[in-house]
């Protein structure tokens, strides 16, 4: 995306925003609260519109696509809180993002069903539960799936690891990992940089709405162990 | 009080209960879907039978036909409103109060234009199945009410086949549930609100075609099938269809028990005074907690 900036009402939120992820590289966004990420994940999922900027996916302009048809360009992502349908079972969760969501077809088929619920056992277990019985790492386990199933290659994650127990952070982090082994781009929100940095290649780090520093490959050590740097940027 | 008076008391308030339950379903489908409380959901009955009226008497179609033209009627009239009225205030983030009072003014309108191009007469429909009727214990039932149950039980059944068993019916339970979830798992969620008002339509319209041989329709049936469509849907949940059909029941059944036990005139206060100490009781309606769940 270049140079993007968006907004509620008269609050704008995002100002002149660029990052780049490549294709299967995995690329954190890092910030303290409020500095402005879910905001721009909503606005290139297509959930809020931009209101200056371009943003591209494989040389498509995706700016004024709507959330509803980003799969089609490769586009998934798990949102923050996984607004899974807690209503519905966990296969009718799985079923419409099967049938509904997934836009390719044959020979581009990167997920098929069998595939994405052998990643996730728990998933497997629990298919007649409905969602909102499941713990919260069951639930994110869920929400993952599901992105999958709508076949992306870059998948956004916000805050997968928020409210989850250590132990099953670890979980969803192995899951992550097969998933870069497999190819798939990664754009990681997180607050937390010890797990961000586990995974990540490089990193940007956000602040008021802005990018104020970015973390190069193999720098986020030098990062991490910069107390000034850390405090400044993240609080 | 005679046995047979009981059950004659029992069957009419069953089959105004299906009527009410008719509304309420197509009112608590439209708020479950768009969070828009339809205060015109009667008008939708209103166009459905007089539609159904037109149809036959000035275009000479044969009843069934006629019928499925005044439940299409309904339909194409809730997917007008949604896509010329509720879509463009959705954009613009609209509070439930302004959605509340456009609906109230179309139901004006609507009413107004019925008195006006259709005039102040009652239309009547043929009864279902004939003008016989069925004696059980000396009480007189009317086919056309076995009819209306029989299609009332029927559509309830299918509307929460729908829910469950078709991709649509579950992309708008999913639209409902997590809008954002739903947009970003590829669910057009405009598109589920444009369904949802067609829903609405079609229940609403099915519920005056099926009441009109019974009462007539004339430009003022719709207010008076809005609220007591309401009070089904909020007794049933407001939010869960098939609780509604239950909401619908229940105050057929308080309505016509009030008429035998009490007296006609009061039918209206009885039920309405019944139906707010249910919802003391259980202000989560009928159903409970578990009533908010699912179709």
């Amino acid at each position: 995306m270049t140079s993007v900036s968006a907004g509620y009402g008269a609050l704008s939120v995002l100002r002149d925003v660029s990052l780049t992820v490549g294709d299967g590289e995995a690329v954190a966004l890092v910030g303290a609260n409020g500095a402005g990420k879910t905001t721009l994940v909503r606005t290139v999922c297509g959930l809020l519109r931009s209101r200056s900027g371009r943003i591209v996916k494989n040389g498509t302009d995706i700016t004024a696509t709507p959330a509803h048809d980003l799969a089609r360009h490769g586009l998934a992502v798990v949102l923050e809180n996984r607004r899974l349908f807690g209503e519905l079972s966990v296969r009718e969760n799985l079923f419409l993002a099967e049938t509904v969501g997934r836009k390719v077809r044959g020979a581009d088929l990167r997920f098929s069903w069998d595939e994405v619920t052998d990643l996730f056992p728990v998933v497997k277990e629990r298919m007649a539960s409905p969602v909102e019985l499941l713990s919260g790492g069951q639930q994110q386990m869920v929400a993952i799936a599901r992105a999958l199933l709508l076949q992306p290659d870059l998948l956004i994650m916000d805050e997968p690891s928020t409210g989850l127990a250590p132990k099953v952070v670890k979980d969803i982090l192995l899951v992550i990992k097969a998933l870069r082994e497999r190819g798939m781009g990664l754009l990681l929100i997180e607050q937390n940089v010890g797990i961000a940095s586990e995974i990540t290649d490089r990193a940007y780090v956000m602040s008021v709405g802005s990018i104020v520093h970015e973390i190069g490959p193999g720098e986020w050590q030098s990062f991490l162990t910069d107390e000034r740097l850390v405090k400044a940027y993240l609080g | 009080m005679t046995l047979s008076l009981v059950l004659q008391a029992l069957f009419a308030g069953v089959t105004n209960g299906i009527v009410y339950a008719l509304v309420g379903m197509g009112l608590s489908a439209i708020f479950k879907g768009s969070r828009v409380i339809n205060a015109m959901q009667g008008e939708f009955a209103v166009i459905g039978a007089m539609m159904t009226v037109l149809l036959m008497t000035k275009s000479g179609w044969p009843y069934a036909a006629a019928i499925a033209g005044g439940a299409v009627a309904g339909a194409l009239v809730g997917a007008f409103i949604e896509v010329a009225f509720v879509r463009f205030m959705a954009r613009k983030n609209a509070s439930e109060d302004s959605f509340l009072l456009l609906t109230i003014g179309l139901a004006l309108t609507l009413s107004a234009s019925v008195l006006f191009f259709i005039g102040r007469d009652g239309h009547l429909l043929p009864p279902l199945g004939g003008e016989g009727v069925l004696i059980v214990l000396d009480a007189v039932i009317q086919f056309h009410a076995l009819w209306l149950i029989a299609i009332g039980i029927g559509a309830t059944l299918a509307l929460r086949a729908f829910y469950h068993r078709t991709t649509v019916g579950l992309s708008m339970m999913a639209a409902s549930i997590d809008a954002d979830g739903a947009a970003t798992t590829g669910i057009n969620v405009g598109h589920m609100r444009t369904f949802t008002f067609v829903l609405g339509g079609l229940l609403g319209a099915l519920g005056g075609i099926l009441v009109t041989p019974l009462i007539g329709v004339d430009y003022q049936l719709g207010l008076n099938l809005t609220l007591k469509g309401f009070a089904a849907a909020v007794l049933g949940g407001l939010t869960n269809p098939l609780g509604a059909a239950v909401g619908g029941l229940t105050l057929g059944l308080v309505e016509s028990l009030a008429i035998i036990g009490i007296s006609s005139s009061y039918k209206d206060v009885v039920a309405f005074s019944v139906l707010i100490v249910i919802m003391i009781l259980m202000p989560q309606g009928i159903l409970g907690r578990a009533g908010r769940r699912g179709g």
